[in-house]
């Protein structure tokens, strides 16, 4: 049991073991290097933004710590537990779920059926009914959709039945790629709020990437930008703004 | 006019067989991507195993079929397991996958060959007599056998709907990506597939080893229908592969009657290439 | 001086190896290894062939054997029924092979993905067999063609030899050109990244024809070249063991490489005499070996050699380096 302290600017964020630890992970995709070293830690119940430029290695970092994709050095640790080296579908079962920039929903099912299969996992087979009311309850118009195709769905829809899947699967952890890509101002406002909503009501932690930097900046309770497959700095939410961060982009 | 129906009838018989032998293709190919080069061979097995049963062990038929089926569910699982797994996780798995099977098939065959002999061995038919339905003839045994398809297709479909691991194989079939998201262990759905499929295609032997006969070497002529019929109905399309099975099937009987058994394989044959032409992907394309 | 000391071990090995394959019937070579030297020159041929489109462009094509019995038969009733000259008929033949594939199954390739290119090319093979069957008069149906017309008129076993050795080195050397050339990267590039190669300007249509065009018209003439040194050609060369051997070739001497099928024919056609040993179980044996290659030596012999070859060099180096 490591009790690590996380330093920021002289000041001591948390005690007590972080929920999520990346340390000096390094990854590859065939010969191309795409993670340098890179380190994070994610707090029990915050809301963890990282910014940076697109194709620098962000949705790499989070398929990584999902499992969809293996480090090749370093060590991940959940909890405390190490789950470097270990295959997706365990860790799903652990309580980390990834909502993926592209979604991936199974498109010859229905939106029920894609929450459904949400529920796989046996633990959250138990609460599958919890967690459907809680659902509809963020994400109104997907009760109305409920037995729809999902290839029938606009963008910001799918959008919502892939986040919402992601919350059948009863995680304590989500990682959120890009919600709001795509979408018009008036859902990326309504996606926003259901992230919140998803972290105060449920108390779920969640790790976002995302472009909408003003609204990121908003919710999160500390940043971090990755340039060119490295982590640049950390910083808490309230001492940066959003010219600095734009800046760091180039 | 009667003989016209007739045949209509006989080609729906052989239609639902083709149909049950299609399914195994089709379903390890919609969750898998791997095209099983050594079908034929699986569905012969499957049918000798119950022969094997019957006559060398004076089982009775029932218990065969189920002890038929479980070895081959087994087999599946393990061929999977033991070959097919690693071909995949290396590059160029589309072609070593189809090496592999074809390479095995061969093999199972002339093995078969070796323990079960040239001579064709038939699996006693369940019951004898026929019935007629107006100017319609059919054997009682062939009536079954259709019967038991479409009860096994029926059960398919509750299966891949109902069941929490037939709606993972249908998920798996749609996303991979997607399936891996909601913590569904794609490795053990791919090697519960197999076995599944196998299992499936092991019954389809010994239908059609109770309607024809067996040998080592039929399975290479089924399964060349099989692909014809599953690529038809477009590949991983379980519904697609009924349909085309039936429409192959009554055209079979159709052009045996009025042009003889030697027109069938051209008929099939230009109306695939027609068929892919104008829809390459087949009647029902895409998915399961 | 430059050039020799340029030449690698590898090197060296292939000019002995073709100065013994020139030399050997000139010092008492017998008729049956002459015969056997004029099928590895023929089924090299194939096989490499059957390789550019497997190996090197990643489609799964089923009926190379098919494109060498059309070459081999146009060529062969050419000659035969129509008293024309093997070296007019015989790139008729390859014409004859390069259209017809390229007409059913290269032009559907372009719409279908790669399973349905294996099937079809599986049932375009299976076919044939009924079509000869059917052209009975002209194709001698099941019996086939016998006492087909050789190159030259008297030829004797050691004239079939050499022209045939000829035709194995001039068809590799333009294998060998095309792959290095930019044509053979762009088949590579298909292979392995068809979105990619697409976007960076490789025509995927024009690739995938030439491709198949090039395999198909190489394979008719080897084809031809078969039928015209040995004399017969009968549907028994559609049937399944000549598939798998040509499957074996390739596997077993390394998919991908350019030596591999070379190395896979000649390793096939001089050891057939153990395959026969093995009676009926003959087919059997080949399935055996092919599933083997490909689960525990992918890259076949060729992978076996490098991995020698490394070895070798980190025990010299090992060695260098101790006496220092």
């Amino acid at each position: 049991m490591i009790e690590i302290e996380t330093q920021l600017q002289g000041q001591t964020v948390a005690k007590g073991k972080p929920m999520l630890a990346v340390e000096v992970i390094d990854g590859y995709y065939g010969e191309l290097h795409v993670l340098h070293q890179v380190s994070l830690r994610v707090q029990p119940g915050e809301i963890v933004a990282l910014f940076g430029p697109n194709g620098h290695g962000k949705s790499t970092l989070l398929k990584t710590i999902c499992g969809l994709h293996q480090a090749s050095s370093g060590a991940i640790l959940f909890g405390g537990q190490e789950i470097t080296r270990l295959p997706s579908h365990k860790i799903v079962e652990l309580g980390i779920s990834y909502i993926p920039e592209e979604r991936h929903l199974f498109t010859d099912m229905t939106v029920m059926e894609n929450l459904n299969m949400g529920a796989y996992n046996l633990r959250a087979r138990k609460s599958r009914n919890r967690n459907l009311e809680f659902v509809f309850s963020i994400f109104p118009r997907l009760a109305e959709r409920k037995e729809q195709m999902c290839s029938t769905l606009s963008g910001g829809e799918s959008r919502m039945v892939a986040i919402a899947r992601g919350l059948m699967s009863e995680p304590t952890l989500v990682l959120v790629d890009e919600p709001s890509i795509g979408l018009s101002p008036g859902l990326v406002a309504v996606v926003f709020e259901s992230i919140e909503k998803i972290n105060r009501e449920r108390g779920i932690t969640i790790l976002l990437v995302e472009q909408e930097i003003r609204h990121a900046l908003g919710m999160a309770q500390r940043i971090y930008l990755m340039k060119k497959g490295r982590i640049l700095f950390e910083r808490y939410a309230s001492q940066v703004d959003v010219a600095e961060i734009e800046k760091a982009y180039f | 006019m009667d003989s016209l129906l007739n045949a209509i009838a006989s080609g729906l018989i052989s239609g639902s067989l083709y149909a049950a032998m299609a399914l195994g293709l089709t379903i390890i190919y919609g969750v898998s991507r791997v095209f099983n080069f050594g079908h034929g061979i699986v569905a012969v097995m499957g049918g000798y195993f119950v022969w094997s049963l019957m006559q060398q062990a004076g089982v009775g038929l029932l218990p065969s079929i189920l002890v038929s089926l479980l070895v081959m569910y087994l087999i599946g699982f393990l061929v999977f397991r033991y070959s097919i797994n690693p071909l995949l996780k290396k590059p160029g798995w589309e072609i070593s996958t189809v090496l592999f099977m074809l390479g095995a098939g061969i093999l199972l065959e002339n093995v078969l060959l070796q323990v079960y002999g040239p001579r064709v061995k038939s699996i006693p038919l369940f019951v004898q007599g026929s019935v007629k339905m107006g100017p319609v003839q059919i054997n009682w045994h062939e009536l079954i056998l259709m019967g038991v398809v479409v009860i096994g297709i029926l059960a398919l479909n509750l299966f891949f709907k109902s069941t929490r691991t037939g709606q993972a194989m249908r998920s798996v079939s749609q996303s991979i990506p997607g399936a891996k998201v909601v913590g569904i262990d794609i490795e053990r759905i791919f090697g519960l597939t197999f076995g599944l499929a196998f299992a499936v295609t092991g019954f389809s032997g010994i239908l059609l080893g109770t309607k024809y006969y067996l040998n080592p070497h039929i399975g290479w002529e089924w399964m060349v229908k099989g692909f014809v019929i599953v690529a038809f109905g477009g590949l991983g399309s379980t519904l697609g592969a009924i349909y085309a099975a039936v429409i192959l099937g009554v055209v079979e009987a159709i052009a045996t009657l009025y042009l003889g058994a030697i027109w069938v394989w051209p008929i099939w044959f230009t109306m695939f290439l027609i068929l892919l032409l104008l829809r390459p992907q087949g009647i029902l394309g895409g998915r399961m | 001086m430059n050039l020799l000391k340029r030449l690698t071990w590898k090197n060296w090995l292939v000019v002995w190896a073709t100065l013994l394959i020139v030399v050997y019937p000139l010092i008492g070579a017998s008729s049956y290894m002459k015969h056997l030297f004029i099928l590895f020159f023929v089924w090299s041929v194939v096989a490499s062939n059957w390789n550019l489109l497997m190996g090197y462009a990643g489609i799964t094509s089923l009926g190379n054997i098919g494109f060498m019995a059309i070459g081999g038969y146009t060529s062969g009733i050419l000659a035969k029924t129509f008293g024309l000259s093997p070296w007019l008929t015989i790139p008729i033949g390859g014409v004859a092979s390069g259209l017809l594939v390229t007409l059913f199954l290269g032009l559907p390739a372009l719409r279908l993905s790669g399973i349905y290119i294996a099937l079809l090319s599986l049932i375009f093979a299976d076919s044939l067999p009924s079509i000869l069957t059917q052209t009975r008069e002209i194709t001698g149906g099941a019996m086939g063609l016998h006492e087909i017309p050789g190159f030259i008129p008297g030829m004797e076993k050691i004239h079939a030899y050499y022209i045939c050795f000829a035709f194995f080195v001039l068809v590799h050397f333009l294998i060998h050109r095309t792959i290095i050339s930019n044509t053979g990267l762009a088949f590579v590039a298909l292979r392995d990244s068809e979105n990619l190669a697409t976007t960076v300007g490789v025509n995927r249509f024009k690739e995938r024809i030439k491709v198949f065009a090039l395999s198909s018209f190489f394979t008719g003439l080897a084809g031809g070249f078969y039928v015209h040194s040995l004399g017969d050609i009968s549907p028994t060369t559609l049937s399944i063991e000549p598939f798998l051997l040509g499957i074996t070739m390739m596997e077993l001497g390394g998919i991908g490489t350019f030596a591999g099928p070379i190395l896979g024919s000649a390793v096939i056609v001089f050891g057939n005499e153990f395959l026969r040993l093995a009676g009926t179980l003959r087919l059997a044996l080949l399935g055996a070996l092919i599933c083997a290659t490909i689960l525990f030596f992918p890259g076949g012999i060729m992978q076996l050699i490098d991995q020698a070859e490394k070895l070798m060099r980190t025990l010299i180096r090992k060695r260098i380096s101790r006496e220092n």
